[in-house]
């Protein structure tokens, strides 16, 4: 349909069109949201002295449950918090 | 090139993509929906029903038509009225293949169904549009939808999470609220309890002040009827009441942090109407300030498991609502605090 001369403008034109590709194909590849896996843990204090432990979360598990004894005084050990944090 | 353009063959081709594309997602959220349904029905069938899909048909068409608004008066009491009858009739339907349920289990039942009811709805709409827009060749219809789906398939995506969390009983963001109410209450000296309407009153004496806590009735998964109940407390003291203070999670807006608190004045609470009007009532007829605290987070922290930014920000919040109380009230003071969401995994 028409002659393509080689020319300054043309090449120019080439460059900055390849750039443009390269600038959208990375744009798209560096929005994509990172898959991030949660874990679920639990935050376990002891009901008389300042013992704390993470856990992992078991289902039916509850905030405030009873759930096992101290290590340090054998007191009860109470769910205090359930939460999601990203796995590292 | 050109005859392309003059002859809208180019348009016809983009058409044909964008629907290639919005089938192929419609696709994955039908295998959500399916996958979600197996799993409830699992559950269903191991709490003892034959045929869960009675259940599930019944309850995931279920509908509840909008009061009619063009005449407004009493509209808060009919829709209050629409809104308590849905709620006991899909109770209804569920106790009724159930009879032996549980009410936590029931509870989580109830909210599993009403997940997938969601997305139930999602996935019929836009394949209704994507049918329409195919058969009537809707360029316009197509390409909203086509631009529309990346939300969507993140909404969808949040639901079927969601439903993780419901089936075990974890607390959830929306949770914010009710767990505030539970640390404070686990701090003060508890006087008496009473539940009415799905929804716990706790009395207790914290800091020299007489706390009246009000929240869901937990661990189930529950938002009770705090407005309403709120209401009749202020009613029964006669306006004795120097503060109430509503705490709720908040959908933040893109940008700012999970977590972030803010304090303000009127009813924190997200509900269609009545509740709300309720708290704003009560607290004006007898005029008793009405101070707001929010927790900030998107939708999908709020419906799925609680996150960690979350928590602390509960424990947080503690120590600004002691701020507001000795600010604003003297000691010996009666103050409403109530924990405005779903209790889910928190008891009290
Ligand atoms: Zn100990």
């Amino acid at each position: 349909m028409f002659t393509m001369e080689i020319d300054i403008t043309n090449i120019i034109l080439i460059i900055a069109f390849i750039i443009i590709v390269i600038y959208l194909i990375y744009d798209s590849y560096a929005r994509k949201p990172r898959k991030r896996v949660q874990v679920v843990r639990e935050l376990l204090v002891c009901t008389s002295c300042k013992f704390t432990v993470e856990k992992d979360f078991e289902p039916g598990d509850f905030i405030g449950m009873i759930k096992g004894k101290c290590p340090s005084c054998g007191s009860n050990l109470k769910v205090k918090a359930i939460y999601a944090v990203e796995k590292k | 090139m050109f005859l392309l353009l003059i002859t809208g063959l180019n348009q016809k081709i983009q058409l044909k993509i964008w629907i290639l594309d919005i089938r192929m997602k419609l696709n994955t959220i039908q295998n959500i929906l399916e996958e979600d349904k197996a799993k409830v029905r699992a559950i269903l069938r191991n709490l003892g029903v034959n045929v869960p899909d009675a259940i599930l048909g019944r309850v995931i068409d279920f509908f509840t038509i909008e009061p009619v608004d063009v005449e407004p008066t009493d509209i808060i009491k009919r829709m209050d009225h629409l809104l308590r009858t849905t709620e006991t009739s899909v109770r209804g339907i569920i106790e009724g293949a159930l009879p032996s349920i549980g009410r936590y289990e029931r509870s989580l039942i109830e909210s599993s169904l009403s997940i997938i009811s969601a997305l139930n709805i999602v996935y019929k709409v836009i394949r209704h549009y994507l049918i329409t827009g195919e058969r009537e060749n809707n360029f316009i219809l197509i390409m909203q939808l086509e631009y529309l789906m990346p939300q969507i398939m993140r909404i969808v995506q949040t639901y079927h999470e969601a439903l993780e969390s419901f089936t075990q009983g974890r607390p959830v963001g929306d949770g914010a609220g009710p767990l505030v109410v539970y640390n404070i209450l686990e701090k003060s000296e508890v006087k008496s309890r009473k539940v009415i309407d799905d929804t716990s009153i706790i009395e207790a004496h914290y800091k020299g002040r007489r706390l009246i806590l009000v929240k869901a009735e937990g661990p189930g998964s529950n938002v009770g009827h705090p407005g309403a109940v709120i209401s009749k407390i202020i009613d029964e003291l006669k306006g004795g009441v120097d503060l109430v203070i509503t705490i709720d999670a908040a959908l933040k807006l893109e940008g700012e942090e999970t977590g972030s608190i803010a304090e303000g004045v009127g009813a924190a609470i997200g509900d269609p109407g009545p509740e709300k009007i309720a708290i704003e009532r009560a607290t004006s007829k007898y005029s008793i300030p009405l101070r707001a605290m929010i927790i900030k987070m998107d939708l999908k922290e709020a419906i799925t498991t609680m996150r960690k930014e979350i928590y602390e920000a509960c424990e947080r919040t503690l120590s600004y609502i002691d701020k507001i109380l000795e600010e604003n009230t003297p000691p010996n003071a009666t103050v409403i605090i109530a924990g405005i969401g779903n209790t889910m995994g928190i008891p009290g």
